[in-house]
């Protein structure tokens, strides 16, 4: 996105031609950094509310209790505990999966929130399991949420 | 007393329920308002203000819904607003329309909630994939069954729940349901016929979810001289209630829905109502899945946390029990046109206080009724309060 000021009325963007709307999201200021760690350095990060006293995985700018600005980021590692899990055995479409997809909501120690991922490695899955962030290859990471594989078991 | 003036509901209307409608979302939308305003004996020129309830745009693909289904529900030349708090609309929009009257803005407001799910072709489930964040859940793959079962199976873990009470809120509401006429899935099943069901996404099974339907539902609110005049059966407002809980819905607990809690208090604070299990003779409580029902009636102070299961367990959320829960059949027995849906809710606690529920009817002397919808993405709750 340009921050520049337009001062020519026929710079203005137009698109000339049949227009298929699709949707572009930027990834936010703390959005950025976070992607940014898992992409460059594999590590998953938290940023503190020092009022509230809690850090919220994953970050964000300001804190919702009392509407700080959050600056103050932490490493909380790349284990989690399951705190929830479903196993899905029909896809999106109604379609039975070839093989059943556990996504879990993954929790960090002393954290606020959690990521929803999948659990990989395998089939066994319980509520308090430990797991651990398996990262893609660097080549193949987007600054996304994807750029996690999946979750494994680490005990 | 709260707002400047009483408000009253003097009429309602609800349509079939049914997954495909022939009639349009504005004609269904008609035909509910038609409904509510020949209950109350009035005509559209006695209406000032127009309250409409409906969910995602995204499931007629018109993207400025209110404004499409205005004159269906009676809004030609009239003070309009269209409220949207995703499946929290259904109760909400009556909220909304109390305000309209409690202000003393108005005298007069018909509250219309539509929903057609049908047009989302060949599944509205595909409207619900945009509702997440598109940065860190929809790369995901989420979808909506899934996020109720890791929800489900948070409840479960956590009071230690066996599917079996839980899939007897579905055995219950769609045998209800088999009493009324509106009703798309009513049927006598079995709590195994709900444990052999297909399983979708653990611990979800298809006979734990509501079905998708069209269908609307409509109400007229009055001020006290306004109810005076056309009714000696009129059903005060008496309690309205709402709160957002965190939109990151991974920072909450998932176990209790803390924020139908807020809202319920606000509700039964204004209410006078002290000790809700006591007071309150008949609910609806928001049952999109069979353990909503549970978790929603624990969010509603209607029994202790975790106890839900046992009260179901004991038959005393039947109709003949001492707290009867969605005698209606609820959005499992009835339908889930979501906005539609909450609506129903609220006129079948209007129809059970003025006895008029017919073969499903609550026995006894009822006061007090209290109907809650739940919505957005699992963090808003809209709860009211009608008295006789």
């Amino acid at each position: 996105m340009s921050l520049e000021k337009i001062t020519n009325p026929f710079d203005a963007r137009h698109w000339i031609g049949h227009m298929e709307a699709e949707y572009r999201y930027t990834l936010g200021i703390a959005g950025e950094r976070f992607f940014k760690e898992i992409k460059e350095n594999e590590r998953i990060m938290g940023v503190k509310c020092p009022k509230c006293e809690v850090v919220f995985v994953p970050p964000r700018l300001y804190c919702e209790k009392c509407f700080a600005k959050l600056e103050e980021w932490v490493d909380v590692g790349k284990r989690g505990e399951v705190y929830t899990y479903t196993i899905a055995t029909i896809d999106i479409d109604g379609k039975r999966l070839e093989k059943p997809q556990i996504y879990a909501l993954i929790k960090f120690d002393g954290a606020c929130g959690g990521l929803i991922h999948r659990i990989g490695e395998t089939e066994k899955v319980y509520i308090g399991m430990k797991v651990e962030a398996v990262f893609k290859p660097p080549s193949e990471r987007k600054a996304s949420i994807n750029d996690i594989a999946y979750f494994k078991p680490a005990e | 007393m709260f707002g400047k003036k009483r408000v009253a509901i003097v009429g309602a209307g609800v349509t079939l329920f049914r997954r495909n409608l022939k009639e349009t979302g504005k004609e269904l939308s008609y035909h509910a308002a038609k409904m509510a305003l020949e209950q109350a004996g009035m005509e559209l020129r006695d209406i000032q203000s127009v309250v409409m309830g409906t969910a995602p745009d995204a499931f007629d693909g018109v993207h400025m819904k209110g404004e499409y289904l205005a004159d269906g529900a009676g809004a030609y030349h009239k003070p309009y607003t269209r409220v949207f708090v995703g499946g929290g609309t259904g109760v909400f929009a009556p909220l909304a329309g109390w305000w309209h009257v409690a202000s003393g803005q108005f005298d007069t407001c018909l509250v219309v909630c539509e929903e057609k799910m049908s047009s989302c072709y060949p599944h509205p489930q595909y409207a619900f994939t945009t509702i997440f964040d598109p940065v860190l859940e929809r790369p995901i793959g989420m979808n909506l069954i899934w996020i109720f079962a890791l929800e489900m199976n948070r409840y479960m873990h956590k009071h230690n729940i066996k599917k079996e009470d839980i899939a007897l809120v579905s055995v219950k509401n769609k045998r209800n349901a088999l009493d009324n006429p509106i009703a798309q899935l009513a049927a006598n099943i079995t709590v195994e016929d709900v444990l052999n069901s297909e399983v979708m996404a653990w611990p979800v099974q298809r006979l734990d979810v509501s079905p998708t339907s069209d269908g609307a539902a409509a109400a007229v609110l009055v001020s006290e001289d306004v109810a005076k005049e056309v009714t000696d059966n009129p059903i005060w407002i008496d309690g309205v209630g709402w709160c957002i809980d965190s939109t990151q819905w991974t920072n909450r607990d998932l176990y209790y829905p803390d924020y139908v809690e807020y809202a319920a208090r606000m509700a039964y604070k204004m209410a006078g109502i002290k000790n809700p299990p006591k007071e309150i003779d008949v609910a609806e409580p928001y049952d999109p899945f069979d353990y909503k029902e549970l978790h929603h009636m624990e969010g509603l102070l209607l029994c202790k946390k975790g106890e839900a299961p046992k009260l179901t367990r004991e038959g005393v959320t039947q109709r003949d029990g001492d707290l009867p829960t969605c005698p209606s059949g609820g959005l499992l027995g009835c339908g889930n046109p979501i906005a539609a849906a909450g609506m129903m809710k609220v006129c079948e606690i209007f129809w059970q206080l003025r006895g008029e529920a017919g073969k499903r009817q609550v026995p006894g002397d009822l006061r007090t009724g209290v109907a809650q919808a739940w919505g957005d993405l699992m963090q808003y709750g809209s709860v009211i309060v009608l008295r006789r």
